[in-house]
Formats: C-alpha cells, sequence, structure tokens
C-alpha cells in the first residue's frame, strides 16, 4: 500500500521532470534571441465592417502562406454574417466568400494573422517555375479598367523602348526601369489608372504599377498587379501594389516604385492578385476596412524553428493553422478529463460518464453557446420523454439505444435546420453536438431515475451540466489551448496529478457534508 | 424526523478522522483494491454463483427452486410452478432489484403479486424470458433467471416493515465482522433495500444484536421513516447465526473486505441474499462510528498473534 504510494509519487516526480526538461530544450533549441526572431514574426489583423441594403455575397482576400513566409496562426470572428474558406481559381489565392447578408443588416469580420519570415530566405523573393494556360496568358494580356493598352501616350512610350534585337528578359527591365524612372510620385490627388500616369507622367503607387502592367501587357508579356503589404509597424496598413510579370517561366516581381527588379524584399506580403481590393463584392453592400501590422515579440508569436529536421516532429506550432485548432482541441481533451477526475474523487461530484463532461465542453467550443444550449436541451428532453415512452415497450438494450439515438440525430439535424430557417445561426457546426455521448447520457439518466428516483438523476444531470461548463470555461482560455500545442510535453504533468489523484485516499469534500451527523451525535 | 438540536453544515476532515470515518478514496485505494482480487468478483456480482457456493458450503440460502440458463429450459421451470404458491424470479445479474418478480399467492389459474396484481402463466413465461435476453442487466448481456422461495419476514421486525423485506448488512474484513446495520426499505426506495436508493439503515451492536438508531438519506434518524416505529431497542433474531453465516461467506468468496446481505425469514431463520465487493459507506451513519479503529483493533490482533 505504501509501496504503491511510493511508485505512484516517484513516478509522478519523474514524469514531471522529463516533462519539465522537454519543455526547457524546447524554448532552449527552438526559440531563438528575441531580436532576431522578433523581426521575423508579424500580426496582420483585419476589422472589417459590412453593412448591407440588400443582401448578397463579398470575397474577402487573405494572406497565404509563400516559399518565404508562412501563416503560423490565425484566428476569425465575425458577427452577423457566414464565411466561408475558399481558394480562387485562376490565382489559387485565399479567399473568404462572405455570404447571405440580409437587407439593412451590419456584419463584422475580424481576423489575426501570424506571419512568420523563414530566416534562410534574406531578401530574395523565391518565384517558383510554372506554366501558364492560353487561358490564363490571354487573361493576363487584356485590356481591363485602369489598364489601358491602346492610346496615343501608349504608342509613344513604345516606341522610345521599342528595339528588335531587344529579348524579352532585356524589354521587361527596359519597362521597368521606365516605370521607376519617368513616373513621378503623387500620392495625394493624381492619376491612377495606366493611361494617365504615363501621359502625364505622374501617379500614385496603383498608378506607377497599373503603367508597368499595361507596357508589358502591349509588348504580349502577360502581367498582374499584385496588391498587398509592407511588414512594418503601423496601425492603418496602407495598400502597396507592385507587378508580377511572366517570364522565364515564372512570376517575376517588379516594384517600379522602390526600385526592386525580379525580387523583392521578404517584408513584401502579397494579398491579391485578382483585383486591387481586398474587398470584392457588390454595391449593394458597403464597408469599411482597417488593417493593422504589428512586430511580435518572441514571447508572444510562438515561432518555431523552420529547418527540416527529424526533431520537428514534435514541434506541433509547425502544423498549418487549420490543423493546430484541430490539434490542439485534441490535445484539450485530458485536461477536461483531469478537471472531471478532480470533481469526482476530490471534490465528489459524480458526472454521468467519465469523458461526457470533456466531449460536450469541446464541442460548444467553436460553436454559438446560446445555440448550441438551446439545441442541446431540446436534443436532451425529446430524448429523455422518447426513452421514458420506450420503457413501456420493454426493447432489448441494442435496439432501445439505436432508436434514442436515432430520435436524437433527427432531432439535432432539424433544430439545425430550423435555426437555418429562422437564420438565427452563424455556422452549421455551431452546433454539432456528440450525438453518441448525449445518446448514452439519456440511457444512463433513464436507467438513474428509474433506479434511484427521479431527483437523483436530475443531480448528476446537473453535476454533468456543471463539471461540462467548468471543463469549457478552462478550454475556452486560448493560451491553454496554445500552450497545449506548443508544450505537447505538458501532458505528462497532467498524468503525473492523475497519478496522485489516482492514490489519493483523503476525504471527498462531499464527505465532509456527507458524514457531518457522525462526529456531533455522540452513541447513546 | 431529524435527530432533535442543532446540526453543522459540515464537519471538518480533521474531526473525520478523529473518529475514524472512512471515506470513498480511502475504501477503494486501502481496502478493496489490494485486498479484493478482481478474479472474485463473479462470485458476487452473479447471484447464481453465490448460491451456488452457498450450497456447496452448506451456507443457508433461500432455497432455489429452478435456474433458467437457455430459452428451452423455460417450458419446463413453467410446468413446476403449478406445485407453488409464492415464490419470486428475478435475474442473476440484475442490480437494484430491477425485473425482480414478487408472487405472494395463487389466484384461481393465475398468480398475484405482493400488491395485489394478477399475472397469467404467460405474462410470466414472458416476464423470464425478458430477463434470459439480457433486459434487467446494466452492461445488457444475456442474463440468467432464477426462481426462489419467497421469504416471510421474520415477526421481529413487524413494525419497522412498511413496504419491502429487510435484510441485515454485515461489513466483513478479514473473516471478522466490524460492522452490522438493519437495512429498511421505505416508501421513497420503493420497497428495495438500498440505502443510495432511499431505504434506512439502523445501526446493530456487533455485541447483543440490539439496534440503536438510524440513518435515513445520510442523515441520524431515530425513527422509521414511514412507520414512524422507533429505530432502537429491537432485537434481531439469532444474531449469532446471522453473523457466522455472514462470515462463512466472506471466507468462502475470497474477499477480504466485504458486505454480506442476510435475510431472516420466518420459518428457516438467517439465510444469504448477496455478498457486495464494494459495501457503502453511510453504515458508519447508521452505527455512529467509522469503520477505521474496527479494522485498526483486528490489525492490530493479527499482528500480535
Amino acid at each position: 500500500m505504501i509501496n504503491r504510494n511510493r511508485a505512484a509519487i516517484l513516478t509522478a516526480v519523474i514524469l514531471t521532470a522529463i516533462g519539465a526538461m522537454c519543455a526547457w530544450l524546447r524554448i532552449k533549441y527552438t526559440w531563438k534571441s528575441p531580436g532576431s526572431q522578433g523581426s521575423r514574426a508579424w500580426r496582420l489583423t483585419y476589422d472589417i465592417s459590412l453593412s448591407s441594403t440588400k443582401g448578397g455575397k463579398i470575397h474577402i482576400a487573405l494572406p497565404d502562406s509563400t516559399p518565404y513566409s508562412r501563416i503560423s496562426r490565425e484566428t476569425f470572428s465575425h458577427q452577423g454574417i457566414w464565411v466561408d474558406l475558399l481558394r480562387n481559381k485562376r490565382t489559387q489565392g485565399r479567399e473568404t466568400s462572405v455570404v447571405s447578408m440580409a437587407g439593412n443588416q451590419k456584419g463584422h469580420f475580424f481576423a489575426h494573422f501570424d506571419i512568420q519570415l523563414k530566416p534562410d530566405q534574406q531578401s530574395k523573393l523565391l518565384a517558383v517555375e510554372e506554366k501558364i494556360s492560353a487561358n490564363d496568358r490571354a487573361y493576363y494580356l487584356r485590356a481591363e479598367k485602369g489598364i489601358q493598352i491602346a492610346g496615343p501616350g501608349l504608342s509613344n512610350i513604345m516606341n522610345q523602348l521599342a528595339d528588335q534585337q531587344m529579348t524579352k528578359t532585356e524589354l521587361l527591365t527596359r519597362i521597368f526601369d521606365y516605370c521607376a524612372e519617368n513616373i513621378i510620385k503623387d500620392e495625394k490627388d493624381t492619376f491612377s489608372d495606366a493611361m494617365n500616369t504615363l501621359e502625364h507622367g505622374i501617379g500614385n503607387t496603383l498608378g506607377r504599377a497599373r503603367a508597368m502592367v499595361a507596357l508589358c501587357r502591349a509588348y504580349k508579356i502577360p502581367a498582374r498587379v499584385v496588391a498587398g503589404f509592407i511588414l512594418e509597424n503601423t496601425q492603418e496598413a496602407q495598400m502597396h501594389y507592385w507587378v508580377e510579370a511572366f517570364s522565364q517561366k515564372k512570376w517575376l516581381s517588379y516594384d517600379p516604385e522602390n526600385g526592386y527588379s525580379a525580387q523583392l524584399p521578404i517584408t513584401f506580403l502579397p494579398i491579391s492578385r485578382n483585383g486591387i481590393d481586398i474587398v470584392r463584392g457588390p454595391d449593394t453592400i458597403s464597408y469599411q476596412s482597417r488593417y493593422s501590422i504589428r512586430r511580435l515579440l518572441s514571447s508572444t508569436s510562438f515561432v518555431s524553428s523552420q529547418e527540416n529536421q527529424l526533431w520537428n516532429i514534435v514541434d506541433l506550432i509547425r502544423l498549418p493553422p487549420s490543423m493546430q485548432e484541430i490539434v490542439s482541441l485534441i490535445l484539450l481533451l485530458p485536461v477536461a478529463a483531469l478537471i472531471t477526475t478532480i470533481f469526482r474523487n476530490i471534490i465528489g461530484i459524480q458526472a454521468f460518464g467519465t469523458f461526457t463532461p470533456g466531449l460536450i465542453a469541446l464541442s460548444f467550443i467553436h460553436a454559438d453557446w446560446r445555440t448550441g444550449t438551446l439545441v442541446f436541451f431540446i436534443v436532451l428532453s425529446v430524448g429523455i420523454s422518447a426513452r421514458l415512452l420506450l420503457n413501456k415497450l420493454q426493447l432489448l438494450m441494442v435496439a432501445r439505444l439505436s432508436i434514442v439515438l436515432t430520435l436524437a440525430v433527427l432531432c439535432m439535424v432539424l433544430a439545425v435546420s430550423v435555426l437555418d430557417y429562422l437564420n438565427l445561426t452563424p455556422s452549421a457546426s455551431a452546433v454539432l453536438l456528440p450525438i453518441v455521448i448525449l445518446t448514452m447520457m439519456i440511457e444512463r439518466f433513464n436507467i438513474i431515475a428509474e433506479e434511484d428516483g427521479l431527483p437523483n438523476a436530475l443531480k448528476i444531470f446537473a453535476a454533468t451540466i456543471f463539471v461540462s461548463v467548468c471543463c469549457f470555461l478552462v478550454m475556452k482560455v486560448e493560451l491553454i489551448g496554445r500552450l497545449a500545442l506548443m508544450f505537447p510535453e505538458v501532458q505528462l504533468f497532467n498524468v503525473a496529478i492523475l497519478l496522485l489523484i489516482g492514490r489519493y485516499s483523503g476525504y471527498r469534500l462531499s464527505e465532509i457534508w456527507r458524514f457531518r451527523d457522525i462526529t456531533q451525535i455522540p452513541f447513546n | 424526523m431529524v435527530h432533535p438540536g442543532k446540526l453543522p453544515l459540515w464537519s471538518w476532515p480533521s474531526e473525520l478522522r478523529q473518529n475514524g470515518i472512512m471515506g470513498i478514496n480511502s475504501r477503494n485505494t486501502n481496502l478493496i483494491f489490494p485486498l479484493n482480487p478482481r478474479a472474485n468478483y463473479a462470485l458476487v456480482d452473479n447471484k447464481a454463483l453465490t448460491k451456488k457456493l452457498c450450497e456447496s458450503r452448506h451456507i443457508p440460502a433461500p432455497r432455489t427452486y429452478a435456474l433458467i440458463q437457455r430459452f428451452g429450459d423455460i417450458k419446463r421451470s413453467i410446468d413446476l410452478l403449478f406445485g407453488l404458491s409464492s415464490f419470486v424470479i428475478k435475474p442473476t445479474r440484475g442490480a437494484g432489484g430491477r425485473g425482480v418478480l414478487v408472487i405472494a399467492h395463487r389466484s384461481g389459474k393465475g398468480f398475484k403479486n405482493t400488491k395485489g396484481e394478477l399475472f397469467s402463466l404467460e405474462q410470466i413465461r414472458y416476464h423470464i424470458s425478458t430477463i434470459l435476453s439480457g433486459l434487467y442487466s446494466l452492461s445488457g448481456h444475456p442474463d440468467q433467471a432464477m426462481i426462489e422461495k419467497l421469504i416471510e419476514p421474520h415477526p421481529a421486525f413487524k413494525g419497522l416493515t412498511v413496504a419491502g423485506t429487510p435484510d441485515i448488512r454485515v461489513v466483513i474484513y478479514k473473516t471478522t465482522p466490524i460492522m452490522s446495520m438493519l437495512r429498511l426499505p421505505t416508501k421513497a426506495s420503493k420497497g428495495r433495500a438500498n440505502l443510495h436508493q432511499g431505504a434506512a439503515g439502523v445501526g446493530i451492536d456487533l455485541e447483543t444484536g440490539i439496534t440503536y438508531g438510524g440513518v435515513w438519506r445520510d442523515r441520524v434518524f431515530d425513527v422509521h421513516p414511514d412507520a414512524g416505529a422507533s429505530l432502537s431497542g429491537v432485537t434481531i433474531p439469532m444474531w449469532k447465526d446471522v453473523l457466522k453465516i455472514a462470515t462463512q461467506l466472506s471466507c468462502a468468496i475470497g474477499l477480504q473486505y466485504v458486505g454480506v446481505d442476510v435475510l431472516l425469514d420466518a420459518e428457516d431463520g438467517p439465510l444469504i441474499l448477496e455478498a457486495n465487493a464494494r459495501p457503502g459507506l453511510s453504515i458508519q451513519i447508521a452505527n455512529r462510528c467509522g469503520l477505521w479503529p474496527r479494522l485498526n483493533e483486528i490489525n492490530l490482533k493479527q499482528g500480535l498473534s
């Protein structure tokens, strides 16, 4: 008995030591010095308010990982709108589509992107060889609004630049040089289209970029305007525009304003290659957008190493953001189990099942808790009353459980559909509850109500809700999820605590209440 | 009726420790895990196996008329019922009194239960088949049905018998009875004798077999919650025999910390009902006394011998 306690404590201590050592090694070897890491990690924030008169669909362009930068983390929050992540068919750029803003409604879209720049790419923008289809070629050679590829001004300039013996590469350099040198920068009230910029020799950033694209296209070199940001600390980030021209089987980047040719500093963050605005949509939806960029210090950026080494397997931060989200949720399940164990063995509050509270809490993490709770109670009450009726038929257990499961599924699907019909739910995933867990909960509730009475069943039910809420509140803390992801070794601490609880033989908190009478009334 | 006088809302852990009160964690880690081998649980979880053990060791238990293991056996057993006027049908793995059918007397071609409801032979046959298919076993596994002799509660408990048959729980540690209580079904417990289902418990003096005050819903009680009769001063008949058969069973089962439930039949005297590998802790409230001092006393004695 004593030996078992000692063994448990010893194991717990060893696990804690291993966990602490792993965490220390991780900090020591993956977190570089704050200065160098800090300048490589940035946070871009979107803050877009929308209001619509008629409803419709808009697109918001999002930053994407590139050969020299990586989105290590992103969070979205939105109100009053439906959001769907997708990729643009032509450019493969990431976008969200924001749909179904009903008439006279306001919506809000808020997003954070943590961007990590790769340390080994000093100032080169790596272009990848790729093919371009005939269709796309025609698309990137066309005239469009603001990029006129015919006109007297353009012909004059083309006459200056033209030379029969020039190669495409030399021509591109000529065009770049012309746009970099012969256009005067004026941000205030000047031209933003190609024709006027070229004719008057004066224009803003967009006008200059469009002028270069127009010249490229006039010479049959596919080209496009890239809208994006330059990473620097700013509260009001302004769009910057540069040019990509397709040459030598690559999309080469040019920034005629700052004089970067064929390569850009890695602080250039492309957002959209499909139009000059981040938000695209019909006139019925008006929007106000604000973008801010700030440098992350290493303590807040949680950056990780980039080298492709085997031991990076234990570095979960390197996973893509969408997978990080799932992994961190999974890693939180043991935390929820720990909470449930503490409630059971130390406090003495018993819930239905060991994992029920954790799984219920989990399903609420990314859900809207109001609709989630509503659906939760609808499913439960329908399930419990159906189970009561089924009781009269005296069905065998497996058949009975399957019927309750079917009812719970139908009930939930119907609830989702009704909520959607009433335009009440922001997203379908908001109310996807763990149906199997609910079914077992309904079953346990009925058995306990039958065997030990309804008050007992209600008591355990209330306890389950209480423990679930506690799990939810802990799991909802973003930092805990983040820590679980950054330091998977903290699970060892979890096991250590569970070992100690598993050998805890002291009183439960509920027992000082349960046995309150004994100590007071002497035996006579 | 709660014991007179103002009662506190809680006791400090130090007070509980002083009184030697055992908590659930302590029971599990210090007694059940080390003393009760998991392999022997089957002997207590399956009432048919417990009964078989009793028979082989000549420990008195309610007479078994039939054990029905297969659907094919049902007809033969039903034929047997013609010769009986009262009997009990129960699942061998049932818990909390589920699936127990008590037939008190015959009524023409059919049978009547204690509440006077009429049962035809066909209904009884159906009840047995639902037991066999596992309707009442918690895990839903196929089960067996037992037909037993109906116990006639001993007249000594007359004023305390309201809704079901009282039984006596004896907690045995290493072959020595250390604490005991009379378990009285109430209306709240729907005739069942489990304390957590609402039955009342009454502490029994191990030496004399005389009861003193009891417990109901974890509170100290001096009178029966339904009948109002005093709980103290009842002498358990054949007390030494009750302790003897309970001890015999605990030795046979091979669990060193076990609760044995004994019935007191008006004709046959003490009979084994069942055993429990995780006996509850409310018995301490019924006895106004913790389990630890009694356990320690035995440990001390064994240490000396």
